[in-house]
């Protein structure tokens, strides 16, 4: 891989330049709004509204006999918010929960829209409208018109976020306090809902639908993992997704063949995937290492805390005894002298003779210690 | 008692199924009534119609600006299929998505790949498609008038009553063929040699290329069902630049962001490349229209051709 | 004592809120005297939780009326300090307890405008006051039941208001926090605001509280703790449940010669 090529296309090349451009700022909305659709539960509404959007699509085309992007993407937004709207009555006037309803808008609106896909193939002319180039999108061919649609759009969203923060923030952690305030939490719900299915709708040109929620998921979890703040997070999130994004372009332009939308959402799971591993207090590996030491803490303490009771016994905290006896009191007879050698190395028991142990004096004292912060079970 | 009903209604529905799909296997004496032939796409449809003429009822799947390569089968295209006598289609995997349904249909009709007589050593097989050919043959005149002589054969084989009819039907449009290759071959010679670079959205027209002698440049590949990347549009604006190509072509069963997409990157390069025209690719123009018949079509693809390459700035 | 305050904390004439055909509150009337600490009390299911929140507009009533000193809620929104229950949020949300308290202050602030020095100041005060200042800078997450209940108080103590509505908010607490939560309503009610609680534990009604108001869909009787907070009434708002709640444990007004009776009167 040329990277000075690469990096130097980025800025010069107009056509790198402006789809990475397009993919940057689409990663960037997608990922702050993501945050929200995450806190409040509707990541997975991603996924509904983008596959309610692709009937909006070929109805636009039909209905008002027109190819421009403008009027497909606003097609999109229509259909995907009445996805929304049809989802939040389904919750609140029926008994299916949420999760039951949107599976069923999601495959009732997707469903409708390859038929009118299968549909359109047969008029003619229909294919230059490249409606099911919507799939999966069609990043390598965004114009600047395009760009500048993404970056309106996803301007005013961005302010508005910034503008109603903390709006947001209190309706996103408790609706019903904020309704208690007197906000308006109604409309503040449709705005932010609205917003969202704006990212969404103008991701879907770079993306396609089938893959478009990734890209409100995965930079959202991803940056959960490295910060309990809000304001870091949704800033990590916008980082992360104008990431994948401009990584996403300028691998895929490497070489012919590979298709640019889905390496971007490749790279956005890939993040999300070490983030959720490898972060430092909430990552896996981290707290499975804490686990397991918590545990290795745990039964060490059990075991010296028998060691001084049995010695206790004879009146001598540092009389020793047979590890076979430590074992009848433990539960889990089988880790006592891993927790003994354990105790060795911090210097709180001694291995007096053969498989006899005693508390060291330092081990006393650290047992008294235990006593006094009544953790003494 | 209760157990003999149960077993037999299982048997009477197997029964009843299987009654149902073997309708037409009767060895049908077809020289009674029109044939009933259904055709993939609209070249094909025009050139049965053209052999067939009075005794062949054509149905055509693809119309106007559809693309084969994406199309699959609908309910009504499964049963138009059922009822054909005949069905005719391009292969070379042309028509990707209808496979599987061409296949279940020759288990009772006759189904003609119309390239199968086209000797292998005359279809080109494109590097990056390993083991496929590229299906557009139509765009050789000489290769078209060879699918011609299979649909005339096929249509004897099943109506061997009609051979006159077909065979003269054949040799009249044969004919006129052999007079649109003439006029391609004269019309191309007027463009300088330098500008024969035709550039189109897809790989369709490598035969056109290599029978006129023209060279051609796909943004896509053979198939549309690939998405084209930044390299393939970096690559393509290049080499127009380089060239000093005046016109690119959109096609009409393809969106022309493509195209467009590769005209701003060549702008950008400081080149003005024009779009010449919209050509026919996959599909003819509207029925009743000239360029809804492969004569028109042709003719009309190389006329736009022509005009947009000819013209020096 | 109730005739000799000016007016009423918040008045409840015919409320009636039904959530798909079934009534949660039928025909409420309410006179909740100001400065005073009030227990709601009822069943489960009985509509205490609805009508604190009709008290804030959170619900939309079939019928009937909230006045929040003689005026309508929606013009009286800053008298009315809230503390919902404990499990209506998500704790693992991204937020200081700082934070959390802050948000107390979005209603004075308004459109737009954030949370500026002044509000943080109030907003550790009020840790402080519910003694949690030490936590000002921790996650919500890392927080104990107590703890999380406290920093919901001290969420509504800045808000200044006049009326505070708590939804159980001794659910699931230890008895420190309680005792600590206790105090700081009772130094609310020196200071002359009005508290409504609604309240599960019968058993520390009379220790509690000056005023009570029993409910089960219907208002079955409101008044002094004294006088309402009776077997009969009790019995009445419980129904057949009261058995599971005796054993002679019922305490303040009810009077001691009927606590034995109690096991033979009831089966």
């Amino acid at each position: 891989m040329d990277w000075a090529k690469i990096i130097h296309d980025l800025f010069f090349d107009y056509t790198v330049r402006t789809v990475a451009t397009g993919s940057t700022l689409l990663g960037i909305v997608s990922g702050v709004l993501g945050v929200f659709a995450m806190l409040r539960r509707q990541s997975l509404l991603g996924d509904t509204v983008s596959h309610a959007a692709l009937p909006g699509v070929a109805l636009a085309f039909l209905l008002l006999n027109s190819k421009a992007p403008l009027v497909l993407l606003l097609g999109a937004m229509t259909a995907g918010w009445l996805g929304m709207l049809a989802l939040m009555a389904i919750v609140r006037n029926t008994r299916i929960k949420l999760d039951s309803a949107m599976a069923l808008i999601l495959s009732v609106f997707f469903g409708f829209g390859i038929v009118l896909l299968s549909y359109t193939q047969r008029l003619p002319d229909a294919s230059q409208a490249g409606l099911n180039k919507f799939l999966f999108g069609q990043a390598a061919t965004m114009l600047e018109a395009d760009v500048i649609t993404i970056g309106i759009l996803g301007g005013i969203a961005l302010l508005l976020v910034i503008v109603l923060w903390k709006e947001f923030k209190i309706l996103s952690f408790d609706r019903d306090y904020a309704a208690g305030l007197g906000f308006p939490v109604g409309v503040l719900d449709i705005l932010l809902t609205t917003l969202l299915v704006t990212a969404i709708v103008i991701g879907l040109q770079a993306v396609g639908v089938i893959l478009m929620s990734a890209m409100v998921v995965a930079p959202a979890a991803a940056a959960r993992q490295w910060s309990d703040r809000l304001w870091v997070i949704v800033v990590l999130s916008a980082g992360f997704g104008a990431f994948s994004g401009v990584s996403g372009v300028l691998i895929s332009g490497t070489r012919t063949g590979l298709a640019t939308g889905p390496t971007i959402v490749v790279i956005a799971s890939t993040i999300a995937l070490l983030s959720l591993l490898f972060a430092p207090n909430r990552g896996v590996i981290f707290t499975s290492f804490r686990d397991l030491k918590n545990k290795r803490t745990m039964r060490a303490e059990t075991v010296i805390q028998s060691l001084y009771l049995l010695a206790k016994q004879h009146g001598d905290p540092q009389y020793p005894h047979a590890e076979a006896v430590l074992r009848t009191m433990s539960a889990n007879p089988l880790s006592v002298k891993r927790s003994l050698k354990h105790l060795e190395s911090n210097g709180l028991v001694a291995n007096v003779h053969e498989s006899r142990w005693a508390l060291t004096a330092q081990g006393v004292l650290h047992v008294e210690k235990l006593v006094a912060r009544r953790r003494f079970l | 008692m209760k157990i003999f009903i149960a077993l037999l209604f299982p048997l009477l529905l197997t029964f009843l199924t299987g009654c149902a799909t073997s309708g037409s296997q009767a060895a049908e004496d077809l020289s009674t009534r029109k044939i009933l032939a259904t055709t993939t796409v609209g070249m094909i449809s025009d050139l049965v119609t053209h052999i067939g003429g009075e005794r062949v009822e054509v149905t055509g799947l693809m119309g106007a600006g559809v693309d084969p390569h994406l199309y699959k089968a609908s309910e009504g295209d499964v049963r138009a299929l059922e009822r054909a006598d005949i069905i005719f289609y391009n292969g070379l995997h042309l028509e990707a998505g209808m496979s599987g349904v061409l296949e279940r249909m020759a288990d009772n009709r006759k189904v003609v790949e119309v390239t199968r007589g086209i000797p292998r050593d005359l279809l080109l097989a494109p590097a990056e498609f390993a083991g496929a050919y590229d299906p557009h043959v139509w765009f050789d005149v000489t290769l078209w008038m060879q699918a011609g002589e299979t649909v005339r054969d096929s249509l004897i084989e099943i109506d061997p009553g009609s051979r006159d009819i077909y065979e003269q039907n054949y040799d009249k449009y044969m004919a006129e063929l052999e007079k649109l290759n003439a006029y391609v071959l004269e019309q191309v010679a007027r463009i300088p040699v330098a500008h024969r670079v035709l550039v189109t959205a897809h790989d369709a027209y490598n035969y056109f290329g290599r029978a006129y002698e023209f060279e051609v440049v796909g943004l896509q590949g053979i198939s549309t069902e690939a998405e084209a990347s930044t390299a393939d549009v970096q690559n393509l604006a290049e080499f127009i630049v380089s060239r000093q190509i005046p016109a690119i072509f959109v096609e009409t069963s393809i969106s022309p962001r493509t195209i467009e997409a590769v005209q701003a990157a060549v702008k950008s390069r400081g080149w003005d490349v024009k779009i010449g025209g919209q050509l026919f690719s996959d599909a003819m123009g509207d029925a009743n229209t000239v360029e809804g018949t492969y004569i028109g079509m042709v003719r009309y693809n190389v006329d736009t051709i022509v005009e947009a390459l000819i013209s020096q700035p | 004592m109730t005739d000799t305050l000016p007016m009423s904390a918040i008045t409840v004439n015919d409320l009636t809120v039904a959530y798909k055909d079934q009534p949660v509150l039928w025909d409420v009337d309410l006179d909740i005297p100001a400065g005073t600490l009030v227990a709601i009390v009822g069943p489960n299911g009985a509509g205490k939780t609805t009508l604190l929140k009709s008290f804030l507009g959170l619900v939309r009533p079939a019928a009937g009326q909230v006045l929040i000193f003689n005026k309508p809620f929606s013009q009286q929104r800053r008298m009315l300090g809230y503390v919902p229950q404990r499990g209506s949020v998500d704790w693992d949300f991204p937020t200081s307890v700082a934070d959390v308290v802050m948000m107390g202050r979005y209603g004075t602030l308004g459109w737009v405008r954030r949370p500026g020095s002044a509000d943080r100041l109030k907003a550790l005060k009020a840790l402080e006051q519910v003694g949690m200042l030490e936590f000002a800078e921790r996650q919500i997450s890392q927080l104990s039941g107590g703890q999380q209940q406290r920093v919901f108080l001290a969420r509504a103590l800045v808000q200044e208001a006049q009326i505070y509505l708590m939804d159980e908010p001794f659910q699931g607490v230890d008895a420190v926090t309680e005792r600590a939560i206790v105090e700081i309503l009772r130094n609310l009610r020196e200071g002359g605001k009005t508290v409504v609680v609604v309240h599960h534990d019968l058993q520390t009604i009379a220790e509690y509280f000056d005023w009570v108001a029993l409910l089960n869909v219907r208002k079955i009787a409101a008044g002094p703790v004294a006088e309402v907070f009776t077997e009969e009434h009790l019995r009445r708002t419980y129904g057949g449940r009261l058995a599971l709640f005796s054993d002679g444990k019922l305490n303040g007004s009810v009077l001691p010669e009927q606590l034995i009776e109690l096991p033979e009167a009831i089966h």
